[in-house]
């Protein structure tokens, strides 16, 4: 697109010229310029300069030009940047209204004006500019100015520049009037042409599309591009005619007219992508195309067929990729007849470069056919230098010298045609093509089109290739051949493959060209593709795709190998070889080409061995080369490189060459050849001594003394099918004979551990109790090993899953955040402490442990304690596994692992629960009894400063007796000692108490709060106890006792208004009276009202008031007393009492029990101690 | 004239490629072809574009290169057929019944119980049938 | 145009087939001979799917190419159609065919393996079953065959907890 002129690449602009008035062009042009749409102004200082402007018009006949040529070059140019549509002559305002002379001289001026412009039809507009303030020019003054330039009164404006706004005004005026001029003379312009073509007054069709031009041109300065692009098209119509009236052009013609239908269709598609109108443009395009593409030429200059159209492509190319940025969704609007359906790539300028390569290809081998044409035929060009473009577009005459002046004379076609090639001879077309493909290649890529990229990019490299650039082109041959090889295009991969052969080669990488040549070699090509044969004209230098020529290339590379050929690089001098000092190693994994070339399957026979026994391995070698291959020598690698071993071919080597693998195990195989598609099988044991995985990692094969491929190793069930060949119909063996084996065949397995030879024991003894240090003994008996550097680890793990650490965060102090705890490992008695090792390991942490074992004989026995507390009851697994190696070498030597574990129960061994009680027939009136609060706070309430009785009991839940040792009531903190006194029921016991499963045992506090707070707390329960361990009960120091603490729950404490305490014998005697008191205090020192009656009592007599109100004092005791005389013998319900006090409106009955009395029939017969009162007590709580 | 028909499998490898030229520009057809590929990943990827086509297993012209128009055609078993032509006026009628009768030929050939699926084919029954499909390609409109 | 081949030839080549495999080839590997079973009747899936999805045009999705499974494919092959067609719409369909024509003429008969059924009817049952199983991993191979052929990668097992009536459960690979 660059390489046309200016003046057609962009849509013309309306010309005008300013004559006078210098000083004022430069504001003009910058507003005309700003204007939309834009007038470019010519700028005369005075009239008399307009002649070198306008040249008078050629009054040449137009018929005897139409023979000469079609349009002429300079035409457009000319009318845009020459030719004016309209003058504006400016006049100061002084020379109007001036002296005469002035007058005269602008009205000469005006004269010779009109008269150079008159030929052309220009408008004119008079400008009368006001230098100064107000310079009046008489009414008279101006008519006469305006029939003197003819001109109507509105295009004589006046110009006032006083200040920014007039001078404003005054340039928009000149604009409009401008516009409006221009406007008109381009419309008139084309009127006058078109009634020429209208009317057929042409002599010629050159002339007629000459004609459409013009008007076209005209219609474009007038921004109607509707009209202009119907008089294009007439144009590139009428140009086509031409073509087909004139049967035999000479080559200078076609040229010629081909020059013009570019430009012609140039303009076409620049206005219909302009406006928006693609699927238009491409469809326009591809006729435009299709009608040229045949006019090829006479076969000489054939060359400059092609260049055009390649430039065609490119010029749309590129039209296409500008407007495409403007016009984004170029998918939306795909549309397309139905006989003419457009295809998507037609949108994309790639197509258009892609093709635009293609031509400039096809120019470049018809060029260099020509040049050689010319060359054979020994002509020299000294002509080619004087011919210059001619008047007319398309055309080109010889510039020569005549005298003093140059005169054009007319090429004949062979002058013509010598000029082109030698003009040709002066481009690198291969740079253009490259450039051309590359953006064609980035393109498609951009748009994600891999496949029309890579092709591209395939040609590109070719260019590369064809200029010796083979560093450019190695890459891009690498990246397409990828593509092919993942799609299995073996045709294309050939080809690919060949060029990059050949690039390796010229570049003496050696190793690159063996696996391009091996590679190629090993394709998948069968003389059943090879009959489709392609010809050699298009084939890479790799020949075409046959199977003989994959022999060819196998015993090309296989010579080279065995370094009997040589590798000629392009320079000639490093000619490179594989020998001693240039040994060559290939590596092949699992995703590489090469796997074609060698494919290493290793199969187990066992998934599972002990170690030191040993067990069957299929090595299964497969290759597709055409010819047999030879192998001197396998060596196969283990991860364990003990295992590694090396196979010798027999044939080829007398066994005395194995090099450089001093204790490697060497097997001989009479035969290792590797036939094409056919598994080369071979079985080997291999024994392993060390336990663990053993893998086999990589198969190394040594085809030529300096030639290695390390192969990686692969197990046949996750075997990846061969690529490529997987698509070819040919015969699929299993690599190994077993199709079991080849489905589910691993190249690793696991070697067991060596058997353990050493006794591992839990004991256990019952359950674990909460609190107590459990043991659990673990012995180790050797049996058959002896034990070295033996370490036993232990472990405690929640049954449940989960850590044994406490979740609850509240009590980060606390020192149970483990639920069990592994407090220690207790070596045997009698070890000597000074003798331990200081290395030996022993750590122990809340879960873990792990403790070094000291060297055991063979037949020795070792055992430890392991020392266990719960926190809470829980199950807890406790695992204890043994490492120990057999041998004293411990670099060398297995590592031997026992693991034994066992399930422990953690239990709680003693449940405590506790019950207050008030002393025997005394009740305090509670508020909180009278008036029940909601039921938020259930704990219960004792009376302050009253005596009440703790009853601490503690039952024994395992299946084992326990002794008791002590149980006390420890408080919480000091204040507790002083708010309350406990007085404990009976002596720490002396003897511990033997309890059962299941029994309970009790102990009685009597408390006495003395605190004014409403809330005690009791402090918590210390109970020592200890397993009971039957006979050696006095040796107490072995067996630790465990102090089981548990909190007990706070109380209210509430001062009690009112106590009522009943006073009555122990017993009574039937038919003895007793008196029976009662006792109401006041402890508050209000007076207090209380109303209360004594019910009736079938086994009592007795006499007192029943019913009645007192008062009682404050802080005084009202006592009523009553005679009783029981009647019956036995437990008696005494006479039941009710209190009720006034003031707190609550009645009051002291409970059933304390209301009871026993009555004997007569007095018995036993002293009475203190101790039975206790005795009493305790059954009344029972 | 058809000058290449093509049978390409799902992994985009070619399972038949035939070409009916002369060897010259074999190779330029295969290029042809597997480039055509990009154009039908784009029909099926994109259905909206194709509009009423959505989901027909004829999937129309590809795209025209220089001197060849390429039909594709796409079976349910995403297998595709590829067509290049060099005739300029082609009747979509005509294309549809060639892709009809090659596609019977397809099945009967894969179907054969000692063709493995997946693999080329290499049936000379086939590549007979094939032969007669394309050389009487054009002429049942034309009759 | 298909040429038509009678039923019983059909169900004696898959007993004989059965029984081929799991008695003269594979006899101690029940599982190696389901497999092998299994991959002839995916080619013969394969190559009805090719031919029985000719004429239509392409599925949009998975259930699409499930529903021709249980109409077109079916009809062409058991001359019915699929009585019952869950999914769990991700990716598990099952098929229920409430008279598979295959086993629907079967006997299944427990006395064939002799003293066994007597000593232990419960094995002999076991037996039975397994036989019958063998015979249903053509069919699954066939619904796999024709299922990948469509572009959908997939295992299917097969359910005969009530005879004849005998459920297919594909499970599509992600």
């Amino acid at each position: 697109m660059e390489e046309y002129p200016e003046e057609l690449r962009s849509p013309p602009v309306s010309l005008v010229a300013v004559v006078g008035c210098g000083e004022l062009h430069q504001a003009i042009t910058t507003h005309l310029h700003s204007q939309q749409p834009p007038i470019n102004s010519l700028a005369l200082p005075d009239v008399s300069k307009i002649s070198f402007l306008i040249s008078p018009k050629p009054k040449t006949d137009s018929s005897s030009s139409a023979a000469v040529g079609i349009l002429k070059r300079d035409w457009l140019q000319k009318h845009r940047t020459r030719i004016p549509s309209v003058i504006a002559a400016l006049f100061t305002s002084d020379r109007i209204s001036g002296d005469p002379a002035q007058w005269l001289q602008l009205c000469s001026d005006l004269e010779e004006l009109k008269a150079s412009i008159r030929a052309r039809n220009i408008r004119l507009v008079l400008v009368v500019v006001h230098s100064h303030s107000k310079d009046d020019i008489t009414e008279d003054r101006m008519l006469a100015l305006r029939k003197r330039a003819e001109v109507d009164s509105k295009y004589i404006i006046t110009f006032s520049q006083n200040d920014a706004f007039e001078l404003k005004q005054s340039l928009h005026r000149l604009g409009s009037i401008f516009a409006e001029l221009a406007n008109t003379y381009y419309k008139d312009e084309g009127r006058k042409i078109k009634t020429k073509i209208e009317k057929k007054s042409f002599s010629s069709i050159e002339l007629s599309i000459r004609y459409c031009f013009k008007v076209a041109v005209y219609a474009e300065f007038r921004r109607d591009w509707v009209e202009a692009l119907r008089f294009y098209e007439d144009a590139y119509h009428a140009l086509r005619e031409m073509i087909g009236t004139s049967t035999r052009t000479t080559i200078q013609r076609l040229v010629e007219i081909k020059t013009v239908a570019e430009q012609l269709h140039f303009k076409i598609s620049t206005l219909l992508l302009h406006g928006g109108k693609i699927p238009d443009a491409v469809t326009w395009f591809r006729q435009h195309n299709t009608w040229y593409k045949r006019i090829i030429g006479s076969p000489e200059a054939v060359f400059l067929h092609w260049e055009w159209m390649s430039r065609q492509f490119l010029v749309f190319a590129e039209l296409l990729e500008t407007s495409s940025i403007a016009i984004p969704t170029i998918s939306s609007v795909i549309v397309g007849t139905a006989e003419r359906p457009l295809t998507e790539w037609e949108f994309h300028p790639a197509h258009y470069y892609q093709l635009a390569a293609h031509y400039l290809k096809e120019k470049r081998s018809s060029l260099e056919f020509a040049v050689s044409m010319s060359e054979s035929l020994g002509e020299v060009d000294s002509s080619a230098e004087s011919v210059v473009p001619s008047t007319y577009v398309g055309q080109f005459a010889r510039l020569v010298e005549q005298g003093n002046a140059h005169v054009m004379q007319p090429l004949t076609d062979d002058e013509y045609t010598r000029y082109a090639v030698a003009e040709g001879k002066r481009f690198q077309d291969s740079f253009e093509i490259i450039a051309l493909l590359k953006k064609s290649y980035e393109s498609y890529s951009n748009l994600k089109v891999h496949r029309m990229g890579s092709f591209c990019g395939f040609q590109m490299a070719k260019e590369y290739y064809g200029v010796g650039d083979f560093s450019n082109a190695k890459p891009l041959f690498d990246g397409i051949a990828s593509l092919y090889r993942q799609e299995g295009w073996v045709t294309l991969l050939w080809e690919v493959l060949g060029y990059l052969r050949e690039c390796s080669r010229k570049q003496g990488m050696v190793k690159d060209f063996i696996e391009y040549s091996l590679e190629m070699a090993a394709l998948p090509v069968s003389s059943k593709t090879g009959d489709q044969l392609f010809g050699f004209k298009e084939c890479g230098p790799a020949g075409p795709v046959s199977l003989q020529q994959r022999k060819l290339i196998h015993n090309e590379v296989f010579g080279f190998i065995c370094g009997e050929l040589e590798l000629a690089s392009s320079d000639e001098s490093a000619n490179l070889k594989v020998t001693v000092d240039n040994p060559l190693h290939l590596e092949i994994d699992v995703v590489s080409p090469l796997r074609l070339v060698l494919l290493a399957s290793v199969a187990f026979h066992e998934h599972i061995v002990k170690p030191g026994s040993s067990t069957s391995i299929t090595l299964s070698l497969l290759s597709q080369l055409p010819h047999t291959v030879e192998i001197d020598q396998l060596e196969v690698q283990f991860n364990q490189s003990d295992c590694n071993f090396i196979i010798v071919n027999s044939h080829r080597h007398s066994g005395a060459l194995v090099d450089g693998h001093q204790g490697h195990r060497v097997e001989t195989a009479s035969s290792l050849s590797l036939s094409t598609n056919r598994w080369l099988r071979l079985t080997y044991d291999v024994k392993s001594d060390e336990s663990g995985k053993l893998e086999c990692i990589s198969v190394i094969a040594k085809l030529a003394p300096h030639f290695t491929i390390c192969c990686r190793a692969e197990s046949p069930a996750s075997m990846d099918e061969l690529p490529l060949w997987k698509f070819e119909d040919r015969v699929e063996t299993y690599p190994t004979k077993d199709p079991a084996l080849a489905f589910s065949g691993q190249r690793a397995i696991q070697v067991e551990e060596p058997e353990s030879q050493v006794d591992l024991n839990l004991g256990l003894s019952g359950p674990a109790f909460v609190g107590e240090s459990f043991l659990v003994p673990v012995t180790l008996a050797s049996k058959g090993h002896a034990v070295y550097s033996g370490e036993l680890k232990i472990n405690l793990v929640d049954v449940r899953g989960g850590g044994l650490i406490s979740p609850s965060d509240t009590e980060p102090f606390s020192m149970d955040t483990h639920h069990v705890q592994l407090l220690g490992i207790s070596e045997p008695e009698g070890e000597d402490e000074s003798q331990q090792d200081t290395d030996k390991i022993k750590k122990i942490q809340e879960s873990f442990g792990l403790v070094s074992v000291p060297f055991l004989k063979c037949g020795e026995s070792w055992s430890c304690k392991l020392e266990i507390k719960w926190h809470r009851p829980k199950p807890v697994m406790l695992y204890v596994s043994l490492r120990y190696s057999p041998d004293s070498n411990e670099s060398t030597a297995q590592k031997v692992n026992i693991h034994k574990s066992l399930q422990i129960d953690g239990k709680t061994a003693i449940m405590i629960s506790h019950r207050l009680l008030l002393p025997f027939r005394q009740d305090p009136l509670l508020p909180s009894r009278i008036k029940p609060v909601n039921d938020t706070d259930q704990s219960p309430s004792l009376p302050s400063n009253e005596t009440s009785i703790l009853i601490i009991s503690a039952k024994n839940c395992t299946d084992v007796p326990l002794r008791f040792q002590s149980m006390s009531l420890e408080v919480d903190g000091d204040d507790f000692g002083n708010s309350c006194s406990v007085q404990h029921g009976g002596e720490d016991l002396s003897d511990p108490a033997l309890v059962v499963p299941g029994e309970e045992f009790k102990k009685v506090f009597s408390i006495i709060p003395k605190t004014n707070s409403s809330k005690i707390g009791l402090g918590n329960v210390c109970l020592r106890w200890r397993r009971d361990s039957g006979l050696d009960e006095q040796s107490g120091t072995t067996v630790n006792s465990v102090l089981t603490k548990q909190k007990l729950p706070d109380v209210n404490l509430e001062v009690s208004p009112l106590v009522l305490r009943l006073d009555c014998p122990p017993y009574a005697i039937l038919g003895e009276p007793f008196t029976y008191f009662i006792e109401i205090q006041n402890q508050t020192q209000l007076l207090q009202e209380v109303k209360f009656s004594l019910a009736d009592a079938q086994s009592f007599v007795m006499s007192g008031s029943h019913n009645d109100t007192v008062f009682v004092l404050p802080k005084s005791v009202h006592v009523l007393s009553y005679k009783l005389v029981p009647l019956a013998s036995g437990v008696q319900q005494l006479p039941r009492f009710t209190l009720t006090s006034v003031r707190y409106s609550a009645g009051f009955q002291p409970s059933i029990a304390a209301s009871t009395l026993f009555v004997f029939p007569s007095k018995p017969h036993f002293k009475m101690i203190d101790v039975q009162d206790k005795r009493i007590k305790s059954l009344a709580t029972e | 004239m058809i000058v290449c028909v093509a049978v390409v499998g799902h992994q985009n490898n070619p399972l038949y490629i035939q070409s009916f030229t002369d060897a010259d520009d074999a190779l330029k057809l295969h290029h042809i072809v597997h480039c055509s590929l990009d154009v039908i990943d784009e029909k099926v990827n994109n259905p909206k574009k194709s509009g009423p086509t959505l989901n027909e297993t004829f999937l129309g012209l590809l795209y025209p290169t220089e001197n060849y128009k390429v039909y594709g055609y796409l079976t349910n078993t995403k297998v595709k057929f590829i067509l290049v032509t060099t005739d300029l006026d082609v009747k979509d009628a005509d294309v549809r019944n060639y892709f009809r009768s090659f596609h019977a030929a397809y099945v009967d050939a894969v179907s054969n119980p000692f063709h493995v699926p997946g693999k080329k084919i290499t049936s000379k029954t086939f590549a007979e049938r094939v032969t007669n499909i394309v050389k009487s390609f054009g002429f049942s409109s034309a009759a | 145009m298909g040429r038509e081949v009678a039923e019983s030839c059909v169900d004696s080549i898959l007993t004989e087939m059965v029984s081929t495999y799991c008695n003269r080839f594979y006899a101690n590997k029940p599982e190696l001979a389901a497999r092998r079973i299994e991959a002839i009747g995916y080619q013969v899936g394969h190559q009805l799917s090719e031919r029985y999805t000719m004429e239509r045009p392409r599925f949009n999705d998975h259930l699409e190419a499930i529903k021709f499974i249980c109409k077109d494919f079916w009809s062409e092959l058991f001359k019915k159609q699929i009585d019952n067609l869950k999914t769990n719409h991700r990716g598990t369909f099952v098929l229920q065919d409430n008279k598979f024509r295959w086993l629907s003429r079967m006997s299944i008969d427990p006395s064939e393996n002799g003293d066994l059924s007597q000593d232990n009817p419960e094995a002999a049952e076991n037996k039975a079953a397994q036989m019958t199983s063998m015979h249903l991993y053509f069919p699954c191979g066939i619904i796999r065959g024709a299922l990948s052929n469509l572009g959908i990668p997939c295992a299917v097992s097969a359910d005969m907890s009530n005879l004849p009536a005998c459920s297919f459960v594909v499970r599509i690979k992600a």
